[in-house]
């Protein structure tokens, strides 16, 4: 089964996430800070990776700039999720190597839809 | 003596018991408190979930409609804030259940409450519900004596989006008890471009930070309309922070007509902070015509405007990349650890800070680029540049 991991410190964030793409199949790991969502993957590397911008400690940018400089994990599919939408952080987000950017308030549906878009365009 | 000493330890035991056993009693009442809620909030929070997750069971609407209410208690937190997080039919859904339940009305009378708390609560409500028959209780809120209060009722006026609050909320910045200027400026972006008449009426505000907010958002909102205007601020207010703001939002808006007087803003007898500010301002335009100028600013003494300036000049492409690339060449080695022989003439001084500068901007294009292209981790020591 595809495993997405979640890294969201908003906790009905996560568990929303989480229902919903338990819901479409996916299996999930979540956690709650970029430290956590780094070792998760380094460990057993998911298929795709949701990552909230904003989170103490590390960020969703820094997890992902972390994640694309180690080899195992270069490749992996990342979509952030931020609050922010200025121009500057989606290029920022970008430049970090994200692959999709989604912006709060979110829809779940959307979401969903982008986590298989992204997985899609990667496998192929 | 011995006898008043014993005595007085006897009761200070007796208090720190006391004081124990109060602290571990309430902590067992808080646990059995918090397992009570959530056992109560179990069931419903499985079904909020699925609506928020935009599921189209129309049962799980009715279900939240029909909870009791110390189990809807139980969610409304959870429900509350997903309320704010979630767009599209998801939130409609959301929407449905709190209007169903009383819940906009009950905010509308508790806007008026007693309690701060309670206040704040329902103005986060009835944003999140966006409410527009509550834009005036919200706009009173503004003045509110509780600061959280005024900082939430910004926010859920922004997230109601009624341009109408727009010159309310810029007003807010000036009166007696502030709001913080990001939360305004946020509110104010949400509302789009049907705040343009507020936000360029705002840029004669007596105020500063009225019209330091304003311009900034305009640039922000990308209200190119409005670019004459903006210009006219960088050019006439009396505030250099307005007009460093005014410098960043022509950058933003990206007109051609913002080249000329960005060029002016950056002559030298400006002061430093709206000169580095124009600079970073004609990088984001991305003018080649400004090459040349931004070329003369690389020496600048001020450290801030040669900085920006560097940068400035790698936005604009390949032909900001060669004026840099030649200051390199043209200037004594600044790599690290070595050192050129200091010479006495202001030409070689210039030449110098321009290399270092123009180096440096130079060297940190390399490691983005490095990291972009997922290049293996290894020294962030750029390779000399130029030679």
């Amino acid at each position: 089964m595809t495993a997405i991991l979640i890294a969201d410190d908003d906790p009905d964030i996560r568990d929303l996430i989480a229902f919903k793409l338990e819901q479409a199949g996916y299996d999930v790991i979540a956690v709650d800070n970029g430290l956590a969502a780094l070792s998760a993957a380094r460990e057993t590397p998911p298929d795709l990776a949701v990552l909230d911008v904003m989170m103490p400690g590390m960020s969703g940018i820094d997890v992902c700039r972390e994640l694309r400089g180690n080899a195992p994990t270069a490749t992996l599919p990342i979509i952030l999720l931020t609050a922010r939408a200025q121009e500057g952080d989606v290029e920022v987000g970008f430049g970090a190597g994200a692959d999709d950017y989604v912006v709060k308030p979110f829809s779940p549906r959307e979401l969903v839809s982008r986590v298989e878009a992204v997985l899609a365009r990667t496998r192929a | 003596m011995a006898g008043l000493a014993t005595a007085v330890l006897l009761v200070l035991a007796g208090a720190a018991l006391a004081l124990g056993a109060v602290i571990v009693l309430g902590r067992a009442v808080r646990r059995t408190r918090e397992a009570r809620q959530a056992r109560l909030a179990a069931p419903g929070r499985r079904v909020l979930l699925s609506l928020a997750a935009g599921d189209d069971e129309p049962e799980n609407q009715q279900t939240l409609v029909r909870l009791e209410p110390a189990a809807w208690r139980a969610i409304e937190p959870t429900a509350v804030a997903l309320l704010g997080k979630v767009r599209g039919e998801s939130h409609a859904a959301l929407v449905s259940v709190f209007e169903q339940r009383g819940m906009g009305e009950r905010a509308l009378d508790d806007v008026r409450g007693r309690g701060a708390m309670r206040r704040a609560r329902a103005a986060e409500v009835l944003g999140n519900l966006g409410r527009r028959d509550a834009v005036p209780l919200l706009v009173s809120l503004l003045g509110d004596r509780d600061p959280d209060v005024r900082a939430v009722a910004a926010r859920a006026l922004g997230r109601i989006a009624d341009p109408a609050a727009a010159a309310a909320l810029l007003d807010s910045l000036a009166g007696r008890r502030p709001i913080p200027p990001q939360v305004v400026a946020d509110a104010v972006m949400r509302m789009g471009a049907g705040t343009l008449e507020a936000l360029t009426a705002a840029l004669d505000h007596d105020a500063e930070l009225v019209r330091a907010t304003s311009v900034e958002v305009l640039g922000l909102i990308g209200a190119i309309t409005a670019a004459a205007r903006v210009i006219d601020t960088l050019d006439t207010d009396p505030s250099p922070e307005v007009r460093e703001r005014a410098a960043a939002a022509l950058g933003r808006l990206g007109t051609r007509s913002a080249l000329a007087p960005l060029l002016a803003a950056v002559a030298p007898e400006n002061p430093p902070g709206l000169r580095a500010r124009a600079a970073h301002a004609l990088g984001d335009l991305g003018a080649v015509a400004a090459a040349p100028a931004l070329d003369a600013l690389l020496a600048d003494p001020q450290h801030e405007v040669a900085h920006a300036t560097a940068h400035a000049l790698l936005r604009l492409g390949p032909a900001g990349r060669e004026v840099l690339e030649q200051a390199v060449a043209t200037g004594p080695d600044p790599s690290p650890g070595r050192h050129a022989a200091a010479r006495t003439d202001g030409l070689s001084v210039a030449a110098e800070r321009a290399a270092r500068y123009a180096w440096e901007a130079l060297a940190v294009a390399e490691v983005d680029e490095r990291r972009r292209d997922g290049a293996p981790a290894r020294s962030e020591q750029p390779t000399a540049v130029g030679r």
